[in-house]
Formats: structure tokens, sequence, C-alpha cells
């Protein structure tokens, strides 16, 4: 499999510091929308790709699960920043996030139905056809389901994942989050994918508000979380896990522990 | 849904609740999720409303990182005050939307003082951005008023050269 290996972390300039003083740090995911175009990268990202850390550009506003034919301006971006990352693997959502005119400004599930099925896979198709690399896609966590689903997640996805041939981006948080909001276990789901397809798997925190579970990337990685991350690597170990944090950032020390903990759940090498 | 509806209708036809294909129904959903539309047929009322509120906590995030002095100078009350005016308003990206809630409080006399002195320096700084677009560095001097807040740009640096009057 194409991709990173190892523990790795999402690039946000506010830990760029912190990140670059990662000793064993094998790959990076960077915001692809993020990146201009036409460069340069950020000084940090250029100094990681010149010690060898790998950089995967994460998309997440292509809308490759929008009704209408993904952007192709939007698809030449990341196309982009493949190239100027020189990246292996990029990877966006299987979601839509603007219809009719309006962005949303945030992922939004399909119904889990043929036609979107249909729909998603056109869009995936549209952009494997320019991208120089493969393309792993990742589920999302939703508060809420379309009252007509004909498949259950794990038909939808691997529906998806075999007529694209692409691979899964597996969000432990995201199964997590989905689970519990909707009284379900979680295990069920990792039970029914096909782990063999993941190309790496992300990791987070959220935080319980009005009744659900928010999946908001600005709390530290719940014990629940993390013993996730175990049945999915005892049913299939990942070659990577990665951390995502989008704010509230805590001390460097508590940081480093997340990344302790991914590695010694997923019996991977420290970075620290 | 209309299982047998073809993908490839055109979404132009009238917009309701009997709308079949996947196109309308994603534009009545975004719709209903941050314009204030009613919410389509057949959702959980209760986890759309969590979705709506929590976009638009989200959205505060994502304009207080962009505009850090109007966030704080609306502390405690800024996700108050940014709830209440991005409800049922389409999200234009953070820095359109900070430059525009800045202004609106600003025209209700209800802008801080450091608010006050961040608007300035942007208006002084950059062209009014395009909503879902960077804002556009100004190229020839400039300035910005805000109030009493007055900032200057000249070759690309802004400088404050008098912040708003502070609250005694």
């Amino acid at each position: 499999m194409t991709g990173p290996v190892g523990v790795g972390i999402g690039w946000r300039p506010e830990i760029a510091g912190f990140v670059a003083g990662l000793p064993g740090l094998p790959f990076v995911e960077v915001i692809a929308e993020s990146v201009p175009a036409a460069g340069p990268l950020p000084a940090e990202l250029t100094a990681l790709r010149e010690r060898g850390v790998a950089v995967v550009p994460h998309g997440v506003r292509l809308s490759l699960g929008s009704a209408e034919p993904v952007d192709s301006a939007r698809v030449a971006h990341l196309v982009a920043v493949a190239e100027l990352t020189d990246a292996a693997l990029v990877s966006e959502h299987i979601a839509f996030v603007r219809a009719g005119g309006l962005e949303a400004g945030h992922l939004l599930p399909l119904p889990r139905s043929r036609e979107a099925v249909t729909a998603v896979c056109a869009n995936v198709a549209r952009a494997q056809a320019e991208l120089p690399v493969p393309i792993a896609l990742e589920p999302i966590a939703a508060l809420f389901d379309w009252p007509d689903d004909e498949l259950d997640e794990a038909a939808f996805l691997t529906e998806i994942l075999d007529r694209t041939g692409a691979h899964l981006l597996l969000d432990i948080a995201n199964v997590y989050a989905n689970a519990r909001n909707r009284g379900a276990d979680p295990l069920d789901l990792l039970d029914r994918l096909p782990l063999e397809r993941v190309a790496y798997a992300h990791v987070a925190g959220g935080a319980e508000q009005d009744g659900y579970y928010h999946d908001t990337h600005t709390s530290p990685v719940s014990r629940p979380v993390l013993d996730l991350v175990g049945e999915l690597c005892a049913r299939h170990r990942p070659p990577a896990l990665l951390l995502e944090r989008d704010g509230n950032y805590p001390p460097a020390a508590a940081l480093r522990a997340e990344l302790d903990a991914l590695a010694a759940v997923g019996g991977l090498p420290v970075i620290t | 849904m209309n299982p047998t509806s073809p993908a490839n209708v055109p979404a132009t036809q009238p917009t309701g609740p009997t709308e079949t294909t996947l196109a309308a129904r994603q534009a009545a959903l975004v719709a209903a999720l941050v314009a204030g539309a009613p919410p389509p047929p057949g959702f959980v009322p209760e986890a759309l409303a969590a979705t709506r509120t929590a976009l638009l906590r989200k959205r505060a995030g994502e304009v207080a990182r962009y505009w850090p002095l109007l966030a704080t100078g609306l502390h405690p009350r800024w996700l108050e005050v940014f709830q209440h005016w991005a409800a049922g308003r389409p999200p234009a990206g953070a820095p359109r939307e900070g430059w525009d809630l800045a202004r609106y409080l600003h025209g209700a006399g209800e802008l801080p003082p450091l608010g006050a002195d961040e608007l300035a320096c942007r208006q002084a700084g950059y062209h009014y951005p395009e909503p879902g677009r960077p804002p556009r560095p100004r190229r020839l001097p400039s300035w910005g008023r805000v109030g009493g807040a007055v900032a200057i740009q000249f070759a690309g640096r802004v400088r404050l050269l008098r912040p708003a009057r502070r609250q005694p």
C-alpha cells in the first residue's frame, strides 16, 4: 500500500514549532485548501519535507458527495498541492459541503442511497482522473441521518470503495461519535468494514454538548476512543495513525503524551 | 424519495417538500442548516437543530481565530453575539464574516474598542473580502477609520495610529 507509515499529526500553523520538534515524525497531514496552489509551501512544511517527513494533503472542500460534478478548479488545486508536497497519497471525505449555491461550512452526510453512491463514485472518478497519486476516502461524523437510507454505513462505504478502488481513511473518533450518538456498537462497523483497505486512521478528541457527542478535535483523545483504536488494531493493524488537533492546543507535554499513547496502542514506533 | 428518479435530472424544478433529485434535496438541507429555511421532511428535527448549532459554533471559532481582537473584545459574550448575528446567514468565510459582524456592531453602537482597532487595521491593509476568499492586500498607501480608531498602511505595513476610545 502506498501511503504513510507510523504515527503522524495534522500539521497546523499554530503547532508548527511543536511538530518541527518531533524527532521521529514519519508523516503529517496538511489541509489542502490552506496551501496556495502556486506555492510556496509554508517554510516549516518545506523544512519537514527536507527532513524526509511525508506529507498527505487532506482536502476538506472538494465536496465529492455533491450531486453536481466536482469543481474541476478544486480538483486542480488538490493536484497542485499533491505535487508541491511530493505526496504519495491524498485524502478527502465522503461528504458534501455545498449545494444550491450555499456553503454549509462543514462536512455533511449523504443519504445512504444507491443514487448517492453513484454520485460520489462519479466525482471520485473525476478526481482520480486528474490526481497523480491514489486517494483515500474518509467517512465523516454526523449528528443526523437522511430519512430514506437504503444501505447501512458498512454497505454504503464498502460499495463506494469497491467501485472507486480508493483507499479508506478511517476516522476512529468519527466511528465512535456516530455509534455513541445513535446508541449503536462501534465494533459492529469495524467488524464489517474492509479494514485491509485502510491507508491510515484518524484519531481525535471530542466533547459532549446538548446531548450529542461532537467530534471537535479540540479536546484530548478519550480513553474509549483510544480503546477503539486498539480494537481496530486487533482486527487489522493500519499502517499509520494520525492525531488530529484543531484548536484549544494543550501544552507540548500533553500533546506528546497523546502521540505516545497512539504509538503504544498501535504498536508503532514512538515519535516524540 | 422515488428510487426510480434518474440522477441526471437537472435541479431546476421548483423546490419544495416534493423534491426528489439528490441535488435539490442537498440544496434544501443546506438551506435549512445555514439559511433559515424550514427543515426538509423526514429528518429528525432535534438532530438538525444540533447540527445547526454545531455549525454556528464552528464558524464562531473560525472567525475568532481570524478576528482575535474582535472576539476578545466581546468576551465573555462572543459566542452568543456571533450566533445571534450569524443564525440564518449563510457562511461567507471567516475574513468576510468577521468584517461584516464588526461593521454591523459598529452600526449598532456595540463594537468594542478592540474590535474597532482591528477593523480599522483591516480596512487599512486589505480590500473588503469577497465571500469565501482571502482578503486582497491593498497595494497603495491607505487608511482605515472606525469610530475613534485610525490605522494607516504604507508599503504593506499597517500601523494603528490611534486606538478607539476605551470605556472609562
